[in-house]
């Protein structure tokens, strides 16, 4: 696995989210390195999701700038984020149970055919959309090859190695997973968590929001912990041990940040 | 480095393989209970009433249902992508007079007058979309709105007006059996295509089917649903031309209902009325198995009453079938 280095490819300042008076994320920042997993962790209501959501620009934040490179990105809608370079795997947003899986890997980034009913109506190119997908899941050992059905008749497992296998296709620099092994019994946990150790191998950084301690400590480099909409303290996953996370997630230890 | 495009790995899968025949046979699979319902009634129809038995009565049942139909293929474009438009009735009215009065008033050549008919029922129909789109008030209540506004706007437009007596070269495109069906087969196969082929038409059934999902992958939401609100009024007006073209008038009370009615022939065929799901296929099939019945029971004698009373329960007992096999599942 690539190690993980010392320079920042995305780095959030004093994010903020209000609902109304309701404060949802107040003030949190949050820096991702180069080549590394980040686990964010915390209890629920603490915000992990408004957080990642926030980031990626499916929800308007309340204050906060966001880093890319260095230089100050503005992603204000998912497109925004995409084309930064940054794909997201929702939880239970991932996939359309209505359309087929080349339809959902490509919804939003359909290949047209390369000629007049491409340019003119905005005809698809399946044969291409096909073609890249079972190359891709062929590279990255996915076992699906009903590409044509619709989503709703695959396994959660399978649901979930299609989501992620999309942000390999689409994602140049950073994969955002909410909970990826949420709902997956334990084997089907285990091939998502071994595609997750895949992407940094395929060069992406990872943020990846999870209630599990023993998939932190396996499969990620730092862990930030939130409780009630604060950042409470972020350490290198060599530090910690699940005591002291389950600890700080409850705020039976105060945290520091 | 990341791009599966650059990738040389052979296009292999680990498990077995399925093509593009399986998927036509699992919507066959999906569809052939319809058809099978449709010959069902149709033999009923058959046996019981001998005047049925000719082909010109086949003829009819395709003919009286081809307006219907042209306007239903829009219904289909806007239900699957989860809208609703009660209006393209009423739409069907305004155009209709508006077509009457471009020829028999401004005596514009018949190209242009078809054109700018359908033009309107464009420009009526994405502005369904962008009030909803605009405004967020359900779909309902938007072309409910508009159901009877324009209903309202036509009738302003016909009155002291007398839109007849077309001229005979207009008159061809909705008379006899020919055109209105090419039309209506044509507007079903360019409807189809469109919803499987293309871009806009594929993202309807992901719209339909989870909007939240379609927003965050980056799909334009809003600007789809107006193209096929767009859709939805442009085919209205297809479907008015033809019936002025037919009957050689135009009257705002003409389209009455005719919301009402491609909405169950869509449903009829097994199209979901909440999004997602659905095909133009089936909504010609519905709506001939809606005629067939209107065709049939009139030759038995019974009344348009009991006619509608029969619709009715069809198609309740139609969606009562999805619920069942969906819940079966």
């Amino acid at each position: 696995m690539a190690a993980a280095s010392s320079k920042p490819v995305l780095e959030a300042k004093g994010i903020s989210k209000h609902y109304g008076g309701v404060i949802a994320l107040d003030n949190v920042d949050l820096t991702l390195y180069e080549g590394e997993v980040l686990a964010v962790v915390g209890d629920n209501g603490a915000g992990k999701s408004t957080l990642i959501k926030a980031l990626t620009g499916a929800i308007p934040r309340s204050s906060g700038e966001i880093h890319f490179d260095g230089e100050e990105a503005h992603i204000e809608t998912p497109t925004d984020a995409k084309n930064a370079g940054i794909e997201t795997v929702y939880q239970d947003l991932a996939l359309v149970n209505e359309i087929s899986i080349t339809k959902n890997v490509f919804l939003g980034r359909e290949i047209l055919r390369d000629d007049w009913l491409g340019k003119l109506f905005g005809v698809l190119d399946f044969k291409k959309m096909d073609a890249e997908i079972r190359a891709l899941f062929s590279k990255l050992d996915v076992r699906i090859a009903d590409i044509y059905r619709d989503a709703q008749a695959f396994s959660g497992g399978q649901r979930q190695a299609v989501a992620l296998s999309k942000t390999v296709m689409f994602g140049k620099r950073v994969a955002i997973l909410d909970e990826p092994t949420a709902a997956l019994g334990v084997r089907e946990s285990q091939m998502a968590m071994d595609l997750v150790g895949s992407l940094k191998d395929h060069g992406l950084s990872v943020i990846m929001i999870t209630h599990n301690m023993q998939h932190v400590l396996n499969y990620c480099d730092r862990v930030m912990v939130l409780r009630l909409g604060h950042l409470s303290a972020v350490r290198d996953v060599k530090d910690v041990d699940g005591d002291m996370l389950v600890a700080l997630i409850t705020g039976a230890n105060e945290g520091d940040a | 480095m990341t791009q599966a495009q650059n990738s040389s790995t052979a296009v292999s899968s680990p498990t077995a393989s399925s093509n593009r025949m399986d998927v036509l046979k699992h919507e066959f699979m999906q569809i052939w209970q319809v058809i099978a319902a449709l010959l069902l009634i149709y033999l009923v129809f058959f046996v019981l009433s001998p005047p049925f038995r000719s082909f010109d009565t086949l003829l009819s049942i395709f003919g009286q249902a081809s307006i219907l139909a042209v306007l239903a293929c829009g219904t289909t474009i806007v239900l699957i992508s989860g809208g609703l438009d009660l209006s393209v009735g009423s739409i069907f009215a305004v155009v209709g007079v508006t077509v009457g009065i471009f020829l028999a008033e401004y005596e514009l050549p018949i190209w242009l007058a078809v054109c700018g008919g359908l033009a309107f029922g464009a420009a009526l129909g994405a502005l369904n979309g962008a009030i909803q789109v605009i405004t967020k008030v359900p779909a309902f209540i938007v072309t409910l709105g508009g159901l009877t506004a324009y209903k309202g706007l036509a009738e302003i437009l016909a009155s002291g007006r007398d839109l007849s007596r077309f001229p005979d070269t207009f008159q061809a495109i909705g008379s006899g059996y020919a055109m209105p069906m090419g039309i209506m087969f044509a507007t079903a196969l360019l409807t189809g295509l469109f919803l499987t082929k293309t871009r806009l038409g594929s993202r309807a059934f992901a719209i339909g089917g989870n909007a939240e999902v379609a927003r965050l992958a980056g799909v334009p939401i809003a600007k789809s649903r107006i193209y096929y609100y767009m859709l939805g009024g442009f085919l209205a007006a297809l479907a008015a031309i033809m019936e002025v073209s037919k009957l050689n008038f135009a009257m705002p009370a003409r389209g009455q209902s005719y919301e009402l009615f491609a909405i169950a022939a869509v449903v009829i065929g097994g199209t979901s009325l909440f999004g997602g799901r659905g095909g133009v296929g089936k909504t010609l099939i519905g709506m001939l198995m809606m005629q067939t019945i209107t065709v049939g029971l009139s030759y038995m004698g019974v009344g348009t009453s009991y006619q509608r009373i029969a619709i009715g329960v069809i198609i309740i007992m139609a969606v009562y079938w999805d619920v069942w096999r969906r819940a079966a599942r």
